[in-house]
């Protein structure tokens, strides 16, 4: 019983990194129908941008740790320069591709993947190893149900629930979120109701890259070491989940999010290998299965 | 002056000269009617007017404003409203979100409150269906949405590509009773029609097209009486 608790607690921090990645993964597809490759890069820029962020206020810890109010900052921060990235990124390399063949489009994915991940190694001041991300929440450890549950894991999990929580009022109750419906079932027909779709593309983006930044903090306040190759293996596993959730729907990439997180720590609990493999496993089953995921939906839409 | 006046207009598609040097205008309250067959570059023009297809040369004015440099939202907000052909409902909205998204540009609550209240009174049957997945309608009353859509966006031009596509005849005659109706009111429109029977009897003035180019325009009761009209587009 502690062991299983223990693991399901693992499972949904691990899960609420691949959901809000899988968010970006799925909106993306949902209004410009292309994968972008490069999704899981965004969640490293969050999380090496956050290490240097939190170098800069380090000045503001009191006894070591970061007070509330700065850790807070350094999100918001983090969070709004892995949008402008997202953004700009689709602005650049995405928009001119708009209308030309899906493959083009991909390969163009693919190699902003690598100048993200190659760019900033270059960089002196970054560079290719690995660092240890800095603790920005307590440490303090819990005894729940007999499982240990640190107060970080506690956090990173509401965390990622209230930030879904406000994307789904946002595109279900808000102007833009119905623009953003608008956009992704028939472009041309948004545009006819004045809608400006390039705007509301770039607003997608944006919010993908937020999630993603957030995404990443929440990944190396877990397992904290931060490189610029994390988000490869991170972006290939949500974009997993949000396959297996039904890309474009975005309550299937939550859901997908989380189902594979756990599935991930249970199954690397029986066996340290076969953990790795669990993601792929559940894709070919779901494309042998159910082709269009769990959701089964192909636009963002409301319910 | 016109209200909306084209000179010389091209646009290609590649290689393919969709539209090669066309004129034409439409002044403050009138229906005209642009008819021509299949291929002929009718949704063209009308996709270009309202900025999806960039024009190659010429130029389109509207209420003073020169349109072939615009985004398609400003022309929206230009004040020109287009039900594409097809119809191009949001399919996964109900009928109301449509409806609201026509109202996209507009701010004032009660304006877009009275305006749908327009539009249901126009289409009692949309304000039966309001809560109905607009991609369940059938296509009779998805035409009606995609009009009672553009209707809300309250542009001064009305744009309408092949209104009667696919319906039944009862439905047709109820939509151009509508578009009789608004016009009366004093909305200008722009229609396409394949069935130039139905374009020349509801139209002021009409200009025939063929291959991307005018070839015939003039009061629409003349057209309808002349021979080559007849012969090629009235099935006489
Ligand atoms: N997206 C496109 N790409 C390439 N060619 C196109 C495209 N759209 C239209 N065309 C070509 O441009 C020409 C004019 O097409 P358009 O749709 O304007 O004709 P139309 O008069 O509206 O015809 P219909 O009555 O069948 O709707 C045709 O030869 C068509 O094949
Ligand atoms: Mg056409």
């Amino acid at each position: 019983m502690n062991y299983f608790f223990q693991y399901l607690v693992y499972g949904l921090q691990l899960g609420s990194v691949y959901a809000l990645l899988a968010l970006g993964y799925t909106m993306v597809y949902g209004i410009v129908g292309m994968i972008n490759f490069a999704h899981g890069d965004f969640l490293m820029i969050g999380a090496v941008g956050t290490y240097f962020i939190a170098k800069a206020f380090e000045g503001m810890r009191i006894d070591g740790t970061y007070p509330m109010l700065i850790v807070g900052l350094i999100i918001l921060i983090a969070m709004t320069m892995t949008g402008f990235v997202a953004t700009g990124v689709e602005a650049i390399a995405y928009r001119p591709l708009r209308n030309k063949p899906r493959m083009i489009a991909l390969i163009t994915a693919v190699g902003v993947s690598m100048f993200l991940e190659n760019f900033p190694r270059a960089l002196p001041f970054i560079g290719p190893n690995p660092r240890s991300f800095p603790t920005l929440f307590s440490t303090n450890v819990l005894k729940i149900f007999g499982a240990t549950v640190t107060v970080t894991q506690i956090i990173m999990i509401v965390l990622a629930v209230i930030t879904m929580s406000i994307l789904y009022y946002v595109v279900n109750h808000t102007k833009v979120g119905s623009q953003m419906r608008a956009v992704s079932m028939d472009k041309d027909a948004a545009s006819l109701m004045g809608i400006n779709i390039n705007r509301v593309i770039s607003i997608t983006f944006f919010i993908g890259g937020a999630l993603a930044g957030i995404s990443g903090i929440c990944y190396a306040s877990a397992y904290p070491q931060v490189d610029v190759y994390m988000g490869s293996w991170l972006g290939n596993m949500s974009f997993v989940s949000a396959v297996l959730g039904g890309i474009g729907d975005i309550r299937g990439a939550m859901l997908g999010g989380f189902i594979l997180g756990i599935a991930q720590i249970f199954a690397t609990a029986l066996n340290s290998t076969f953990g790795y493999a669990v993601g792929f496993i559940i894709l070919i089953i779901i494309l042998l299965v159910r082709p269009a995921g769990l959701m089964g939906k192909l636009v963002i839409e409301k319910v | 002056m016109a209200l909306l006046e084209v000179r010389d207009l091209h646009v290609s598609y590649g290689a393919i000269q969709a539209v090669q040097g066309v004129s034409f205008e439409v002044n403050e309250g009138e229906v005209v009617a642009l008819i021509g067959s299949n291929g002929a570059g009718k949704s063209t023009i009308l996709r270009t007017i309202s900025g999806l297809e960039k024009a190659k040369s010429g130029s389109i004015r509207f209420n003073d404003q020169e349109l072939t440099k615009m985004k398609a939202h400003n022309i929206v907000k230009a004040g020109i409203a287009h039900v594409p052909e097809g119809r191009r409902i949001f399919p996964r909205l109900t009928v109301t979100e449509n409806l609201h998204m026509g109202a996209n540009l507009q701010t004032d609550k009660a304006k877009i409150a009275s305006d749908m209240e327009r539009v249901f009174e126009l289409f009692p049957r949309l304000k039966e269906r309001e809560k109905q997945q607009a991609g369940t309608l059938s296509g009779g009353e998805q035409q009606m949405l995609a009009f009672g859509r553009a209707l809300m966006t309250d542009g001064k031009l009305l744009m309408m590509d092949e209104p009667s596509m696919g319906l039944a005849p009862i439905i047709v005659d109820e939509i151009f009773e509508i578009i009789n109706r608004i016009n009366a009111e004093g909305r200008s429109i722009l229609l396409i029609e394949q069935n130039a029977f139905l374009a020349l009897k509801t139209a002021k003035r009409a200009y025939v097209l063929e291959t991307g180019k005018i070839t015939m325009s003039g009061p629409a009761s003349d057209l309808l009486a002349d021979e080559r009209v007849k012969a090629a587009y009235l099935g006489a």
